[in-house]
């Protein structure tokens, strides 16, 4: 047969190979690339589902059309299989046809391709061997350099350090912001989290945020001034309003910008309403309902612990919920939805009740229940979880709080049997001092690096933040669910049998004590050098922080359970039933 | 192999995640019931010991053909029964070149079990090789006879240049078995060029890579074998001292070149009197030279990749998890790391990951050390090897590189002749 048939059959196929190359990796980029189930069609189709529940037909068509995606899909990828097969069968037709069309290949050469000088060739292959060992040698000690943790850490200092001037320079113009803290009265907070925006109504955007369970970092100490000390809700003096709440909860109130959010929740629906801390106008609401793995019926609480004792949490972007049942909600500042899901139904007596914390963009949960106990960090913007740390501590109903401690920011948590402290970023435990017993619901407080807990029916203990190290302990008095307030010389701790005592920071001595006959739930605040404090049955006792003489006490008429919230010139205070904004007439 | 075979079942289901996560599952209930997960059929003990068979039929039927018959035909067949069977039914995965992996991790590792099979699918070529030259490469290993089917002209390189890239296959087994003997990566079944195309489908960097080395080897006799292959690099050892040694013609040589031209690996040695003109007291010199330099060459190699062992070790998973942890951690405004998140719901404590990660830097060193000397020796091995020299009167067959594909017998008048 002529050779030249084979080269042209060889040649044609080639050219099909190449095209048909060409056609599979271009469809394979594509299938790769593919989400057939992501087209604006069927995002709007799911919209529109969610906000019509129930609607069959809608339903149908949606699984009409994802099946549909689903089989174009498949079909696109079939042919790329079928593709792959032509391919090769193609390529064993070229190779047959090149390997006869050089079937004459067995007569001699007509010229030497390589000139055989065997010690030539051997001298340049030493040649070769020996260079191309250097340079591999100097490469891999090139890489080794330019990877090495040495000059990481160089660049990484040198940018820091850059950065550093950059920041400097930023402060020298607009003025230096930092708010310290004082040894006694003047304990204000350096507040540098974001700051949502409010209406355009000539109001002022309140500056000093309450961001989470008693202030910012559940730290108890609020950088707000001009704090009325008197209010009477029923003839308004001093009240700038005050509205029902629709759901019942025991959550304390949490202040942002304008925004105000509490939750309340029953058996049939978990919400979280955001009022104006001006005008005290309900703004919106958000259900957390239509919840993955959302338990169908409640489960059973406590009637003094609720669906909603957790405090809510915000960054100023976004506002987290969660409720007895472990539905967690993300939303905007504008009441917006932004992710819900159920990290599992508490398996908790009482019923779940730590209170949400927020660490830049994560949310931290305390979640210690009977069955699992973690600490949980999720990312505030979608719900996607950061990092979960397994802990051996009992159910607690403590929440936790954010400290520096060793120079370094850490969350700090209270449970049985331990005092315990994480790294934010990743949930490392940092140290543990399994010093608590019973059932702890006093959350910790952090004041010039040292961690101070208490818990009734166990002891106060003060802990050296940086190693973990016990201080001294104590037991006079010992508190049940409020939570100790710390200035850097007095802990302020309050009973749930009516005893309210200051202990001496340095040494755990009781330096004086109150026996106010009532019990207290809410936790202590320290605002412009006072205490204030809320008892159960609703009466107002504000004492100086610095030697924690009562300075005013008063009867508000309104069961108060949860604790107060500070703003600019204003506190939000929730009771049993009602929310109301306290502000200076 | 079943280590092998779950490994490159991780690998693709990586692969394969993707196209999972494309579909979730409906977002609505619809009453639909997921079926439970499907698991694949366990890899079959018969099978593995067909492939085991069949290995040395093979073997058998290549020693026959290439000493006994001296015809290139049933090495032909066996190459192409080899890509069919090994490569495309078996997807693969009988790999002696692969089982070396297995080997060294029983070696290391007396946790690690070695299945028989495996053990004998990297014994028995070397075996074979030992006895009757490379057969295994010939056309039993899939790889090999792939590229040699699709080989239809040769274009020799220049012998120097492959005289040194030779070196390549020992720098890679090395590093396969430091890699394998510290549990970090099996990285011979991970950088396999022809699995992608054995399986028509996987990684498509590995599968292009393979799709060159395939148009290479239509013009370049098996650059893979050349160039690359670290079974290779093992069996050219045992086959330069094999018992029985191969031979182009039994009739003998004629010095008619055809041979050494049809050789796609260049293992024909030319005839070569000693017209070198170089003082003979300077080659002595020199080789004296390379004698002296080969302990220090295996020490200097020794102690490059040993203290460099830390940077390697970020290949081990628990290395890497660390690394990811610390990245996490120093920038916790970036997204969540899978691993970390993982990592952080198992419940391990840091403690534990630094004291493993330890461990593994430790192994990492002792076995660096070892793969440092092995490529230090073996470049002064090759150094002096390259400084000998030697005085032949017609072609020679190099039995370390000659793969006994048998292209030559048939381009040998002397065996044509035996024929007529």
């Amino acid at each position: 047969m002529n050779k030249n048939i084979f080269r042209n059959v060889a040649l044609v196929t080639a050219v099909f190979m190449l095209a048909l190359s060409t056609m599979l990796v271009v469809n394979y980029f594509q299938v790769r690339k593919a989400t057939p189930l992501k087209t604006e069609v069927m995002e709007t189709l799911k919209q529109l589902n969610e906000s019509n529940g129930d609607n069959e037909a809608l339903q149908a068509q949606i699984r009409q059309l994802d099946l549909l995606s689903r089989k174009a899909y498949f079909t696109q990828e079939s042919h790329l299989k079928t593709g792959v097969y032509i391919l090769v069968g193609m390529a064993a037709v070229l190779v047959l046809c090149l390997r006869y069309y050089y079937k004459e290949s067995k007569k001699l050469p007509s010229k030497e391709l390589d000139a055989i000088d065997e010690w030539m060739n051997k001298s340049k292959s030493r040649n070769y061997m020996t260079w191309g060992s250097i340079a591999a040698v100097a490469g891999a000690l090139l890489f080794a350099f330019l990877s090495s943790p040495a000059l990481r850490d160089t660049i990484e200092k040198a940018v820091e350090e850059g950065e550093e001037l950059m920041a400097d320079a930023n402060a020298a113009d607009d003025g230096d912001v930092a708010v310290l803290q004082s040894d006694t009265t003047a304990i204000a907070e350096a507040d540098t989290t974001t700051v949502s925006e409010g209406e355009d109504d000539g109001l002022p955007i309140p500056k000093i945020t309450s961001n989470a369970f008693r202030g910012n970092n559940a730290s108890g100490v609020s950088g707000a001034s001009g704090i009325a000390t008197t209010w009477d809700l029923k003839s308004g003096t001093n009240i700038l309003w005050k509205k029902p709440i629709p759901k019942h909860g025991y959550n304390s109130p949490v202040i942002n910008g304008r925004n105000v959010f509490i939750t309340g929740a029953d058996a049939s629906a978990r919400e979280l309403y955001c009022y104006d801390v001006y005008t005290g106008e309900l703004k919106w609401t958000v259900k957390a309902d239509n919840i993955p793995g959302s338990p169908s019926t409640m489960p059973k609480v406590n009637a003094d612990t609720g669906l909603a004792g957790s405090t809510v949490a915000t960054n100023g972007k976004q506002v987290c919920a969660i409720f007895a049942t472990g539905d967690v909600i993300g939303v905007d500042m504008e009441g917006k939805r932004l992710w819900g899901k159920n990290i599992g139904l508490p398996d908790n007596h009482y019923g779940f009740a730590s209170s949400l914390l927020m660490y830049g963009n994560e949310l931290i949960i305390q979640y210690l229940n009977n069955s699992k106990a973690q600490l949980i960090a999720l990312n505030a913007t979608n719900g996607n979880q950061l990092w979960a740390k397994s802990t051996k501590d009992k159910i607690a109903w403590s929440s936790p709080v954010i400290g520096t401690v060793g120079g370094k920011a850490a969350i700090i948590t209270t449970s049985n049997p331990a005092v315990a402290a994480y790294n934010p970023s990743n949930g490392t435990e940092l140290w543990r001092v399994e010093c608590l017993t019973g059932e702890v619901g006093a959350s910790p407080v952090v004041n010039n690096g040292v961690v101070y807990a208490a818990s009734e029916y166990s002891k106060c203990v003060a802990i050296d933040g940086a190693t973990g190290e016990v201080k001294w302990e104590a037991s006079d008095y010992l508190p049940e669910c409020s939570s100790p307030a710390a200035t850097k010389n007095l802990l302020f701790v309050a009973t749930s049998y009516g005893m309210v005592c200051a202990y001496n920071t340095e040494t755990g001595e009781l330096v004086k004590e109150h026996d106010l006959s009532d019990a207290f739930y809410s936790s202590p605040v320290i605002v412009e050098g006072k205490v204030y404090l809320f008892s159960n049955s609703g009466k107002a006792y504000i004492f100086s922080a610095g030697d924690f003489s009562l300075l005013h006490s008063f009867n508000t008429g309104e069961k108060t359970f949860a604790t107060p919230a500070f703003t600019d010139g204003m506190m939000v205070v929730r009771t049993d039933n009602s929310i109301y904004c306290v502000k200076k007439n | 192999m079943k280590k092998i075979f779950v490994f490159l079942t991780l690998v693709l289901n990586q692969l394969y995640a993707g196209a999972v996560a494309r579909f979730p599952k409906p977002d609505f209930t619809s009453g639909y019931q997921y079926p439970d997960i499907q698991h694949p059929v366990p890899y079959e003990q018969f099978w593995n010991w067909m492939d085991v068979i069949l290995m040395v039929a093979m073997m058998s039927v290549v020693a026959w053909a290439t000493h006994k018959k001296q015809s290139r035909k049933a090495i032909f067949g066996v190459s192409v029964f080899s890509v069919l069977y090994f490569g495309f039914y078996r997807n693969g995965c009988v790999c002696s070149i692969g089982a070396v992996q297995n080997v060294v991790l029983a070696l290391a590792d007396s946790s690690y079990h070695l299945p028989l099979y495996v053990l004998l699918i990297f014994l028995l070529p070397i075996l074979f090789t030992f006895l009757f030259g490379r057969v295994f490469c010939a056309g039993v290993c899939p790889l090999g006879a792939l590229q040699e089917l699709v080989n239809v002209k040769h274009f020799r390189i220049n012998k120097a240049v492959t005289s040194a890239l030779s070196f390549i296959p020992w720098i890679y087994l090395a590093f396969a078995i430091l890699y394998a003997a510290t549990r970090s990566q099996f990285i011979i079944c991970r950088l396999d060029p022809f699995i992608g195309i054995f399986r028509l489908g996987g990684d498509i960097g590995l599968i292009t890579f393979g799709v060159i080395l395939l148009i290479m080897s239509i013009f370049v006799g098996r650059p893979f074998c050349q160039f690359l292959c670290p079974y290779g690099a093992i069996l050219s050892v045992f086959g330069s001292v094999s018992v029985k040694k191969m031979e182009v013609t039994q009739k003998g040589c004629i010095d008619c070149k055809l041979c050494h031209h049809s050789c796609p690996v260049d293992a024909l040695r030319p005839p070569f009197a000693n017209q070198v003109k170089e003082d003979r007291a300077k080659g002595v010199k020199r080789l004296l030279l390379y004698f002296i330099l080969l302990p220090l060459l295996t020490l200097a190699g020794a102690l490059f990749v040993g203290s460099n062992s830390e940077a390697l070790s970020r290949a081990h998973k628990d290395v890497h998890l660390y690394d990811l942890i610390q990245l996490q951690e120093a920038n916790p405004e970036m997204d969540p790391i899978l691993e970390v998140t993982a990592f952080n719901e198992m419940g391990r404590s840091m403690e534990e990951l630094e004291a493993q990660v330890q461990e593994v830097q430790h192994q990492f060193r002792i076995y660096g050390y070892l793969a440092g000397a092995l490529i230090g020796f073996v470049l002064g091995f090759k150094l002096i090897r390259l400084s000998v020299k030697r005085t032949r009167k017609v072609y020679e067959i190099d039995h370390a590189t000659c793969v006994a594909c048998g292209k030559c017998f048939d381009y040998c008048p002397q065996n044509l002749k035996k024929k007529q």
